[in-house]
């Protein structure tokens, strides 16, 4: 009788595929570049971006758009847009943007450089949110995973009794205090109630992972508890909490511009997207356009963003690897 | 079982507790409700600062306040006690006089948006996990990523400037054009061709027969005068009934053995001939008999499963209750376009409402008031529910895909079993198992959801009442919102737990 | 191995459960009884010279790919081999050689968008050209499968009764009551105590070896002419092991059933096994009877893997001799023999050639090897594979 011991690993696939050997970053990079409707979004958020941030000029850099937020002009042709994209051999006007291309609002403020700053303001809080909120969550989240016992119980019913509450509706309750206080801090408060949806997936990685053998092996030669952290297990959860973070981007651009357009998120002077529609709402039957600007700039951000962060989950998800037809 | 409900009924006790106690915390910081007067100066505003701190307990400090708070509000779990106190407004009306209304047109709005959401994301779903890559599941994808990427409010208004409007322009005078009927058709042909799939010859005699029905009948309805004065009756009830019972049985027996088709077109019948006898009931039955009726279809078409189920007793009742239940629903829908005329007269024409939950002094019996609940349903109802139908179809896709690839389904293959059974029987069962997790946190994201959809909508209910008090400063009613919102998410958690533990045998022990 | 006697009740497999009461049962199972319990005793011994046993299975130049993002993944490139009735068949090989893969091709288990060709019979039918109605009747009812890990290839949710009743009620229609009394009589039949009450738990209320167990009860229930069992030992505790594959050779005795035996483990090939397929990357580079094989590999391949089997006779663990690399990609496969990389025998025809699978010294006995006479020389083939330190010594 021969004892039973074989050289191959235990594990039979059922595709049973070799693929040439490429690290993790490389695969993950590949996988990203390959999801078309991710790189599409990319390149369109970045010249969002770009458009946005350039046009009316960041703190005292000035922007090249001639005209100027705040300043208040004549209305022009009822301040109708001016912007027109049907060439002229299809019997259009022509391709031009024309003096205010996104058209006036009632006080004679061009609409472009309103919109413009509106984006600016909105893309602006939900990096913050983006950042600080992530940054809560996988703290939160770590510790809790991490240290289990009452640590855990305590983060994690914390947590519970946040995610209990409406977020719209508590946050509102916060932003309505801050909002005067400018952009920044509105996006600090949101970031306090939105990171308790990453805190429970970074728990639940860590969770996972603490029990793995790599981690064994660490905690069994004597490494210190942050380092195992930060070397062994938040590099594995990175796919994770990238993702997490450039949704909680598309959420927070959404719930910023809710909040403003209950009037509890951007105070004026300043404004934002969500501002801007509930500023013209009334104004929708004689001029929809200043309704439907902000509302379009909205959705790009959203969407771009959202679709963004569905290919960084399908570049770091190993399951993609899997046949396809 | 019964311990494990009971440690969660604990723990979600203390949940709540600590929340409304932030809450109360956050609202109390959020403003001081006598910032305006103090800039009044008019004589004897001094009085009225006095008597509002007074009434608003506003000289003791926050945690003790929110202790006392706490003590009257914890009467309203008395039954029957008259003391529940929920504070008073600035206004000095009784919050609990103000949150009456508020609750019930809120969650009015909210279970029917939950179901609708749920089944129609779990369907979509499904059937574009089980179509993967297909055209339908990329036309899905994007469609469900744009839902959720639209701006909840934008929508809300732009369904009521442009939707609402056209709507009833049109049922001033509804006909369908040729080239409309057309679109429609090939709109509708193109999902069922791609739902259903198959090779090519199938996909384009799908496609055919749905571009034909959809456009005939959209056709004949215009030309029959239909949409002027919709309805359904009995022989659109019968062939519904008969379509059901077709339907359920290839979904839940196939056709193999005739025992389960048999019971469920019994059901279907006996369903068809009790609409024409109980004519009279159902002219003007009050919600009590409605709800009767239900449960009487239910329980006749489980003695039709059981009498006639045969050897597949068991999914013979399944199958006839299914059939009940959706004859039962358009018998329901039939009796509700009953009451379109008079209604149609009532409203002036404009029958998609944009206002409020009800028509002001509108009374048409129990089928026009529903209509007219209905009718005023519709539009927030699509605003509010599309991020959630994007969630569940997105969720259900991911988790049968998931499961699909599962060693149990390949076993159930093994073991020879027809697809629909896999699917069915051994897919989808384990495939709910996370959605019921999806539910609770669903139904949170749809209470913050009304604010917003409230307000647009001018629908008088919880959210309403939560943004008027907080831009009045208005701390109890702004805290009455948190404690039902609270409560809601508490109870749907436990809805959501038990739903698991039915589901998923391996936490019933722990 | 126990041989069934002509006085085991479970010799007639439609002696089993409710058989009787089936009308279904009569034309499919009536083939097997041509073996005659005589020659049944002659065929359960080593499987020599199977003449006028039936042939179950016969599997011809199978070919399965799946296209994938990185290229073809040619899983099987021409498998062939045959199976009589009562016969086991031993397929080894390392993971993704294909041994798995060619055997769900059989039950018609892969994902859709694997392509399959060649041909796969079944009493002579060709199955990958049956109906899909026609293919699931054979699924679970003339052909079983049992799978590796018995953790997870049973559904969570439904209790063990309703999923061993399910597999009888998907082929014939009864009462559940009599599906569940078959169950049980399953459950029994693989060593199951109270299988009764057992018939309510639900899978993780069972051990990995009780559910393997389960598995195996649920393969035969119908009385399957074929059990392909896809290492079903391989997730368990090496004790549970033994015991699962006794019950396993009882229970295909009992049932009259043939095995397709799938494994990575030798010693479980040569403890059961009447003959024996190697598989290589997608091929199969060595068919023969089990000693024939063992004692008189003509495959280097197979030489080596009896080379990396640790063996208490050993005097010193320097005998172990492993086989050096890893088994190639099967999207883009280097000319020639496959197995040359790694092979101390490979010269430039190897390099060049793919050796086709011929015959060898003994009868039954193939190999595709090029240089198969050169094993044929030595006493120890797997001494070929010895490490350089060993050979100096």
């Amino acid at each position: 009788m021969i004892t039973p011991g074989d050289p191959a690993a235990p594990a039979a696939d059922a595709q049973g595929m070799t693929v040439v050997a490429r690290t993790q970053a490389q695969l993950v990079r590949r996988r990203f570049f390959r999801h078309r409707a991710a790189m599409i979004s990319l390149v369109v958020f970045a010249l969002l971006l770009i458009l946005s941030f350039s046009a009316t000029g960041i703190g005292p850099i000035p922007g090249w758009w001639k005209h100027d937020y705040t300043t208040v002009g004549s209305v022009v042709e009822g301040g109708s847009p001016t912007l027109s994209v049907v060439p002229t051999f299809l019997g259009g006007d022509g391709m031009h943007l024309g003096d205010h291309p996104f058209g006036q609002d009632n006080k004679g403020i061009d609409y472009f450089a309103l919109t413009m700053r509106g984006t600016q303001v909105s893309i602006m809080i939900a990096f913050i949110v983006g950042a600080l909120g992530t940054l809560l969550g996988v703290l939160i989240g770590a510790a809790a995973g991490f240290f289990r016992g009452w640590t855990e119980t305590i983060l994690m019913r914390f947590t519970d009794i946040i995610i209990v509450m409406p977020l719209l509706a508590i946050v509102s309750v916060l932003a309505n205090r801050v909002g005067n206080a400018g952009p920044f801090w509105l996006a600090v408060v949101i970031a306090l109630f939105t990171w308790t949806g990453l805190a429970r997936i970074v728990r639940g990685e860590f969770l996972s992972l603490r029990e793995k053998e790599f981690i064994e092996a660490a905690r069994a030669v004597g490494t210190p508890a942050w380092r195992i952290i930060r070397k062994h297990i938040l590099p594995n959860t990175i796919g994770v909490i990238v993702v997490s973070a450039t949704l909680s981007i598309a959420g927070a651009v959404l719930l910023e511009t809710a909040l403003s357009f209950l009037g509890f998120g951007v105070k004026p002077p300043d404004t934002s997207l969500g501002r801007l529609i509930s500023d013209y709402q009334s104004a929708f039957a004689s001029r929809p356009w200043l309704f439907f600007w902000p509302g379009l700039f909205i959705v790009l951000i959203a969407l771009t963003v959202n679709f963004i962060g569905d290919g960084l989950r399908d570049a770091f998800d190993p399951r993609q690897n899997k046949v396809r037809s | 079982m019964l311990a494990f409900i009971v440690r969660r009924l604990v723990v979600s006790a203390g949940v709540l507790l600590a929340g409304t106690f932030l809450a109360y915390c956050l609202v109390a910081l959020s403003g001081d409700p006598l910032a305006r007067l103090r800039q009044d100066n008019t004589p004897g505003v001094e009085d009225r600062i006095a008597e509002m701190t007074d009434r608003l307990n506003l000289d003791t400090p926050v945690p003790l306040r929110y202790l006392q708070w706490l003590g009257s509000a914890s009467k309203c779990l008395v039954p029957f006690a008259a003391e529940c106190d929920l504070g008073q407004s600035v206004r000095g009306q009784d919050v609990t006089f103000l949150l009456g209304n508020a609750v019930s047109s809120t969650l009015q709005l909210i279970t029917v948006a939950t179901f609708t959401a749920m089944i129609v994301g779990v369907i979509v779903g499904i059937v574009t996990a089980l179509r993967q890559y297909s055209r339908l599941d990329y036309a899905t994808t994007l469609a469900s990523f744009f839902f959720v990427s639209l701006p909840l409010f934008w929508f809300a208004v732009l369904l009521k400037q442009y939707v609402a409007i056209d709507l009833n322009d049109w049922l001033a005078d509804p006909t369908v054009s040729l080239p409309a009927a057309a679109i429609v058709g090939v709109i509708s042909g193109l999902i069922w061709a791609s739902a259903i799939g198959g090779d090519r010859r199938r996909v384009w005699i799908s496609f055919g027969i749905a571009f034909a029905a959809t456009a005939g009948a959209l056709l004949i309805l215009s030309a029959s005068g239909w949409f002027a004065s919709p309805g359904l009756g009995p022989v659109v009830v019968t062939v519904v009934g008969g379509a059901a019972a077709l339907g359920l049985t290839a979904l839940l027996a196939g056709f193999r053995y005739r025992h389960v088709l048999y019971a469920a077109l019994a059901t279907a019948a006996v369903g068809a001939i009790l609409n024409l006898a109980l004519d009279q009931v159902l002219s003007d039955p009050s919600y009590l008999t409605l709800i009767g009726l239900l449960l009487l279809a239910v329980a006749i078409a489980g003695g039709v499963g059981y009498a006639l189920g045969g050897l597949q007793r068991k999914q013979a009742i399944q199958t006839s209750i299914g059939v009940a239940v959706i004859m039962s629903v358009t018998i329901f829908i039939d009796r509700m376009l009953s009451a379109w005329g008079n209604y149609f007269d009532a409203v002036d024409g404009r029958v998609v409402a944009t206002f409020g939950s009800r028509t002001p002094n509108y009374d048409g019996g129990t089928w026009g008031n529903l209509l007219d609940t209905a009718t005023h349903l519709l539009l927030p109802t699509i605003a509010l529910i599309l991020v959630s139908v994007a969630t569940y179809s997105r969720y259900t896709r991911a988790s049968m895909l998931e499961v699909m690839n599962q060693d149990y389904v390949r076993t159930a293959r093994s073991k020879g079993l027809t697809e629909r059974t896999v699917i069915v029987r051994h897919a989808f069962r384990n495939g709910l198992i996370p959605i019921t997790t999806l539910m609770a946190f669903d139904v949170a994201g749809l209470m913050g959801g009304a604010v917003i959809t409230e307000t647009v909508f001018a629908w008088q209910g919880m959210g309403f009442m939560f943004v008027t008090a907080l831009r009045d400063v208005d701390p109890n009613p702004a805290m009455a919102f948190f404690l039902v919102t609270g409560l809601a998410a508490v109870v749907f958690n436990m809805l959501a737990d038990i739903a698991y533990a039915y589901l998923d045998p391996r936490i019933r022990l722990s | 191995m126990t041989t069934p006697t002509p006085d085991d009740p479970f010799r007639d497999p439609r002696s089993m459960g409710a058989a009787g009461s089936d009308p279904l049962d009569v034309p499919a199972a009536a083939p097997t009884e041509e073996i005659g319990p005589d020659e049944r005793a002659h065929l359960g011994h080593l499987g020599l010279s199977r003449v006028g046993a039936e042939e179950l299975l016969r599997v011809e130049d199978l070919h399965v790919d799946f296209p994938t993002d990185d290229g073809v993944v040619r899983a099987v490139r021409g498998v062939s081999y045959s199976l009589n009735a009562g016969e086991v068949l031993g397929i080894v090989g390392e993971s993704g050689s294909g041994k798995s893969v060619s055997s769900m091709a059989v039950l018609g288990l892969l994902p859709k968008s694997a392509r399959i060709r060649g041909s796969i019979r079944f009493r002579g039918d060709d199955v990958l050209g049956m109906s899909q109605p026609a293919q699931r009747s054979l699924r679970g009812r003339r052909i079983a499968m049992i799978f590796q890990d018995p953790m997870t290839a049973m559904n969570p949710v439904h209790t063990i009764g309703d999923q061993l009743a399910e597999a009888v009620l998907s082929h014939e229609l009864m009462p559940r009551r009599k599906a569940m009394a078959r169950a049980e009589e399953a459950l029994a039949l693989v060593g199951i105590p109270q299988p009764k009450t057992r018939l309510r738990s639900y899978p993780h209320e069972f051990s990995g070896g009780m559910r393997q167990r389960a598995m195996i009860a649920m393969a035969i229930i119908n009385s399957p002419d074929v059990i392909i069992a896809d290492e079903p030992t391989t997730a368990l505790d090496v004790t549970v092991q033994a015991q699962i594959l006794e019950k396993l050779i009882e229970v295909k005795d009992a049932v009259g059933a043939a095995i397709v035996l799938i494994t990575h483990d030798l010693g479980v090939v040569a403890g059961m096994a009447h003959r024996v397929l190697v598989m290589y990357a997608g091929r199969a580079v060595e068919i023969g009877e089990t000693d024939e094989v063992f004692y008189n590999a003509r495959m280097p391949y197979t030489a080596g893997l009896l080379g990396s089997i640790p063996s208490l006779e050993a005097q010193d663990a320097s005998r172990l001799r492993p086989i050096k690399g890893a088994p190639p990609s099967l999207i883009n496969l280097p000319t020639g023999c496959p197995f040359s990389p790694r092979c101390p025998l490979a010269t430039d025809i190897c390099r060049e050639q793919e050796p086709a699978l011929l015959p060898t010294d003994s009868m039954g006995h193939v190999a595709a090897c090029h240089h198969w006479d050169e094993l044929a020389g030595v006493d120890d083939p797997t001494a070929f594979f010895r490490s350089e330190s060993e050979a100096s010594r």
